[in-house]
């Protein structure tokens, strides 16, 4: 009984809800980028939340199955296929042993993303299944996918069944400039007024450089405020007294080029910060890809914990409605 | 006959295995199959960009070094 | 713009719906860390519900909130009482005590393996014709390398934030301000950092747990492992635990020679290293009104 990467794709890895409880030693969350397309995957293949799956980046990968299962393919625009044969996206789908499970060229978002029945069964460590490749730890061997490995299928599974699909008006469109709310704050006094503004009214590039780590963007040019720096910080102007970064949070190393954390990211150090994305709004993100456009938007913490309450509400009506 | 090669992921598409290296194929080179024509860089790896048909290089669609969206013409052979 | 020394207060603000930030100070104090220990340990002692982690740094702290269980606001207000409970007992009440350890910490400062990663970086750094150490003396005013190097290892440094990849400790020097040693950080970062450097950037000393990207000065190499994945080494199975140090801890870094390098390298091939600690009842208080001789005591209860 297993799966096999007969083409892992540009970076597969297994990941679930994340590794909590450990930030104060250094460990990121980790865990889907997108936790929309990966709990909806969940709720369409019948796991419980938080089995374990598979987040796949601009490529997806191809995968035998060696024994019927049920599957679900969620997230981004992108043409999938079992044995040829055109499977519908955000839809529940019977797999039968000896099938092949295969993408075409993404149209719209960055990460699609593989539900299977069950989970995936690899190890528990620090009390999750998610991938942390920095140090190799977690998901399958601490690394992302490879031609030739065998996922074996865990045991999550309360009602696999096919033919669930998710609303039409639940499933997310992927716009052309796609808007990041975020609560501004933080060091955001470190850059001048007129920076702050631009940071927000600019339409920011996804540079090259953008993973699970964090993403890199171009567009405009942001100055700090003059001042002596503090003792401790050390002398750019862009350094602050070294401390935590939440996840999600915005820094902008020499003033050039900001950069948003996520769920790989380091947990601390001495860039000043600017704000944070609201965590709903970082499934928007992991749908952004090189050379997309991002607009950051200004929330207070009383939007920001809406926008949350909100989606929290709706996975729980999907739920409700799947189940 | 033309066939054009497309990016399969974004990145920044490099003609050349390193920068000091000849270019991976030169301008009307044939080209086989599965014969590497290029690089692209994303999340800090390359990945190598392969002829998905034969043919001879015509008409080059973007420069060395370009940043390239996925589905962007990168080449156009003659088949 | 005057540099705000941490006697006004602690500042905080809300790291998305998901964190609350609490800046004790802009600039690193012991005594701004100390308030931010004390605060830190008290809010583990309550338990508020939606309370998930609490990462108290340098001089500062950070909580990840559960906003479904605490109203963000909410936990500010709580934090503000315990603030105004604890007040700066952490520095003036000799009562206030953290039970930790001291941990031996052999390094090889001038080494040839960081030296050879920094001769390949010199076009990120501030003196491309010098060396990290000799930069770090000249701006600290020392007259001869040998005479930093001495400064760097002479007292012990308190791990004063755990981060940035896991097991990475930020040490502070546990001297008096005058005495504290201060570098830029890289120009640009490098892209490389061997495994287990030894590096100081702002007030702080760090070990890379792990080889990767790195922007401190690069001053030596620690021989032993700080995070250890597999936990083969005894200290890390015995612990369960794939990193070493706690915050808390002092550290007294070792000098070693190339010699005394290998011998610790051979013990962590043969999967028998163990780190040299001994405990002790660290007082900031006692600490600040005595440096040294709470210095000679910790390093005393360490070799004796």
């Amino acid at each position: 009984m297993s799966i096999l990467v007969r083409d892992p794709g540009l970076e597969t890895t297994v990941q679930d809800t994340g590794r909590f409880g450990h930030y104060a030693i250094g460990f990121p969350p980790s865990g889907a980028l997108d936790s929309f397309a990966y709990h909806v995957g969940n709720a369409l293949v019948g796991n419980a939340p938080g089995a374990a799956g598979l987040e796949a980046v601009y490529l997806g990968p191809t995968l035998e199955f060696t024994t019927d299962t049920v599957i679900a393919v969620t997230g981004a625009d992108i043409p999938a296929t079992l044995d040829g044969e055109a499977i519908p996206l955000w839809e529940s789908v019977a797999v039968r042993a000896g099938q092949t499970l295969a993408f075409g060229q993404l149209t719209g978002g960055a990460r699609p993303y593989v539900a299977i029945a069950g989970g995936i069964d690899v190890p528990t460590v620090y009390g999750s299944r998610s991938t942390y490749t920095l140090v190799g730890m977690g998901g399958f061997g601490g690394r992302g996918l490879a031609e030739g490995d065998e996922l074996v299928p865990g045991e999550d599974a309360v009602a696999p069944r096919a033919g669930r699909r998710l609303a039409d008006d639940d499933v997310p469109t992927y716009p052309e400039i796609a808007e990041l709310r975020l609560l501004v704050g933080l060091h955001s006094y470190r850059l001048t007024p007129d920076s702050l503004e631009r940071f927000t009214d600019t339409a920011w590039k996804v540079t090259p450089d953008a993973n699970r780590v964090g993403y890199r963007y171009r567009g405009a040019e942001l100055e700090f405020v003059p001042r002596e720096q503090p003792f401790g910080a050390g002398s750019d102007p862009a350094n602050v007294t070294d401390c935590g970064y939440p996840v999600g949070s915005v820094q902008v190393p020499g003033g050039v080029e900001p950069i948003v954390l996520l769920q790989d990211a380091v947990t601390g150090g001495g860039y000043a910060t600017l704000g944070t994305v609201v965590s709903v709004d970082r499934d928007r993100l992991a749908q952004t890809k090189t050379g997309d456009r991002t607009r950051f938007v200004s929330v207070d913490l009383d939007e920001a914990l809406t926008i949350r309450r909100d989606r929290a509400a709706q996975l729980d009506r999907i739920r409700t409605a799947l189940s | 006959m033309a066939h054009t090669i497309t990016a399969k992921t974004p990145g920044v598409f490099y003609r050349k295995p390193s920068p000091d290296a000849e270019p991976y194929v030169a301008d009307g080179a044939t080209v086989a199959e599965g014969d590497v024509i290029g690089l692209i860089e994303v999340m800090k790896t390359f990945r190598e960009v392969k002829a998905d048909a034969a043919g001879t290089v015509a008409t080059w669609h973007v420069a060395d070094e370009d940043e390239v969206s996925i589905g962007q013409e990168l080449v156009e052979l003659d088949t | 713009m005057a540099v705000e020394t941490g006697e006004a207060g602690i500042r905080y603000d809300h790291g998305g719906d998901e964190f609350v930030y609490a800046e004790v100070s802009t600039a690193m104090s012991l005594p701004a860390h100390f308030t931010a220990l004390a605060i830190t340990r008290r809010l583990a002692q309550e338990a508020i519900a939606g309370v998930e982690e609490i990462c108290p740094s340098n001089a500062s702290y950070m909580v990840r909130v559960d906003p479904d269980r605490i109203h963000p606001r909410d936990l500010v207000r709580e934090l503000r009482r315990i603030e105004s409970e604890v007040g700066d007992a952490a520095s003036a009440d000799p009562s206030f005590t953290i039970a930790t350890r001291i941990v031996d910490v052999p390094i090889m400062l001038n080494d040839p393996w960081t030296h050879e990663v920094l001769m390949k970086f010199r076009d990120r750094h501030q003196d491309p014709e010098g060396t990290d150490l000799d930069y770090g003396a000249r701006i600290n005013g020392y007259d001869t390398t040998e005479a930093f190097i001495d400064a760097l290892a002479g007292s012990p440094y308190l791990v004063t934030m755990m981060g940035f990849v896991p097991g990475l400790p930020w040490c502070f020097q546990l001297v008096p301000r005058e005495r504290q040693v201060e570098v830029p950080k890289y120009v640009r970062p490098r892209t490389e950092t061997p495994e287990r450097a030894f590096g100081f950037g702002g007030a702080f000393a760090v070990i890379y747990p792990v080889k990767g990207a790195g922007g401190y000065q690069l001053f030596g190499s620690a021989p032993a492992p700080i995070f250890d994945a597999a936990q083969e080494q005894p200290d890390f199975a015995e612990n369960d635990s794939v990193v070493f140090f706690r915050h808390g801890d002092v550290i007294n870094f070792r000098r070693v020679d190339e010699a005394g390098y290998d011998e610790v390298r051979e013990q962590v091939a043969a999967k028998r290293w163990r780190y040299r600690t001994a405990p002790v009842e660290f007082s900031p208080s006692r600490f600040l009104a005595d440096p040294d001789g709470t210095n000679a005591a910790m390093l005393e209860a360490l070799y004796s």
